[in-house]
């Protein structure tokens, strides 16, 4: 039964991408759906994805949950862990019980425990045999992923990669593509836009994220496009997602 | 333990190693390139020139206040200058005069964005006259992107003697976007005001840019009733 919906969700996840790719589609837009699907096609809690940016930093770029304590677990797991380990070495970390590697990771190992999750579960972002960032997944149970698994989250996570192009790369090694770039300059855009909904409407910063994310995708917008207009203050989201 | 030539402290961080004015130089048909951003007391500082004449031409502008590069940070948008010698300098007329003086022949000022805050400029120039096209434009502009926060940043352990904040975590943290947004509302003003006056107050108070972010975003400091 549960191979069968898998089956499923499996394929409507890859026509929707093979949608995305063939349009004029945002990147930060398709991470962020590519991690909250991998998230539930593997029947994991919560999940976070890294980008590295021109200095050579993990930055993140898309969660399943903007509350603060994901987010500070995911940037304690660009210092250290599976995520980082991942990254240096472009292939997947599986680690099923969290509480063997205390000693190898303490300060993630700690974090993520205390948060109630005991298994977590890295995939490498490649693109053309460059390692462009990590996808975190992480769940509340101790279980390792299996090797069908692991394959689902890759396969998904190179598709989506794809379709970054490269034509525009910029060629000095220190720095990477316009898109990845692009991707980075959204997420500060989409934090400064959160700010400005703290302060209007008096909300969190994960409400005010959801309230982004609800009119984005109600209005068939762009992420970026939204909060450009929210930090203009030409658009308020607020009214529209109160109901 | 033999000290770095420089005298500069060996950092183990990679922001360390990226210069912010060579990227534009390698990957551009451009002579030279110079950095500034916007400092916590309102001024510009320099950043980094990649020769002597980027250097004047950046020195240049500083000390008359006025010309492209100040235009770029002021209005976040690019200000290209592809025949120097007969472009309109209506905006400004004394860099006009003064810029005459050095082997220029096009300069190009593009903004250095954090979001929808502007935060300084990178002045490029050529020996000889002639345009930049559409996909350099987009790389110039990524270029001043990715190194927006690194420039920011050193901008920071300029103006004051404080120890960097921690750079074991990515530069700037949310917290400083979110309340650069907080700060837009409660003065009702831009983005690139709003970052700019969290800086000055962080340097007024002699406090980390994060630290003074975590009160805004907490909602234990807001802007539009400051505590003397």
């Amino acid at each position: 039964m549960t191979a069968n919906s898998r089956e499923a969700q499996l394929s409507a996840a890859f026509v929707k991408l093979a949608d995305t790719l063939v349009t004029d589609f945002d990147v930060v837009d398709l991470l962020h759906w590519l991690v909250e699907e991998c998230t539930r096609i593997l029947d994991t809690e919560a999940g976070g994805l890294l980008l590295v940016d021109a200095v050579g930093e993990l930055q993140l770029i898309a969660s399943t949950s903007e509350e603060a304590q994901l987010v500070e677990l995911t940037l304690i797991a660009a210092g250290e862990g599976p995520c980082l380990d991942c990254f240096h070495t472009g292939t997947a970390v599986t680690v099923g019980d969290m509480q063997n590697n205390a000693g190898k990771w303490p300060k993630f190992t700690a974090e993520a425990i205390r948060q109630g999750f005991f298994s977590v579960h890295a995939t490498p972002l490649r693109l053309r045999g460059q390692i462009i960032g990590a996808m975190n997944l992480f769940s509340t149970h101790t279980r390792e992923l299996n090797p069908a698994d692991i394959a689902v989250a890759q396969a998904l996570a190179d598709v989506a990669t794809i379709g970054i192009l490269q034509e525009r790369t910029i060629k000095g090694s220190s720095i990477i593509t316009a898109q990845l770039q692009h991707a980075l300059d959204s997420r500060i855009l989409i934090e400064q836009a959160k700010g400005v909904l703290a302060a209007t409407s008096g909300m969190t910063m994960n409400d005010a994220f959801v309230a982004i994310r609800a009119h984005a995708r109600n209005n068939n917008l762009t992420l970026a496009k939204v909060a450009d207009d929210v930090i203009a203050r030409v658009l308020d989201v607020t009214t529209t997602t109160a109901k | 333990m033999m000290a770095d030539a420089s005298g500069n402290p060996t950092e183990g961080h990679n922001s360390a190693r990226l210069d912010l004015c060579q990227p534009f130089v390698n990957d551009l048909p451009i002579s030279g390139a110079s950095v500034t951003v916007i400092s916590s007391s309102g001024a510009q500082v320099a950043l980094c020139a990649s020769d002597t004449v980027a250097a004047r031409l950046d020195e240049i502008q500083f000390e008359l206040g006025e010309g492209p590069q100040w235009v770029a940070t002021k209005t976040g948008t690019v200000v290209l200058l592809p025949d120097v010698s007969s472009a309109s300098h209506e905006q400004w007329p004394i860099f006009a005069a003064s810029v005459g003086q050095l082997n220029v022949g096009a300069i190009f000022s593009f903004p250095i964005r954090m979001g929808a805050a502007t935060v300084g400029a990178a002045t490029l120039y050529r020996d000889t006259p002639g345009g930049l096209d559409q996909d350099h434009q987009s790389s110039a502009l990524a270029i001043a992107s990715a190194i927006a926060s690194t420039a920011v940043q050193r901008a920071m352990t300029f103006a004051t003697d404080d120890v960097p904040e921690s750079v074991a975590v990515p530069a700037l943290r949310r917290e400083v976007h979110q309340a650069t947004g907080m700060i837009l509302v409660q003065l009702d003003t831009t983005a690139t005001i709003a970052y700019s006056r969290l800086q000055a107050y962080a340097f007024a108070q002699g406090r980390t840019v994060l630290s003074v972010a975590r009160d805004v975003v907490t909602r234990t400091l807001a802007f539009d009733n400051l505590p003397l």
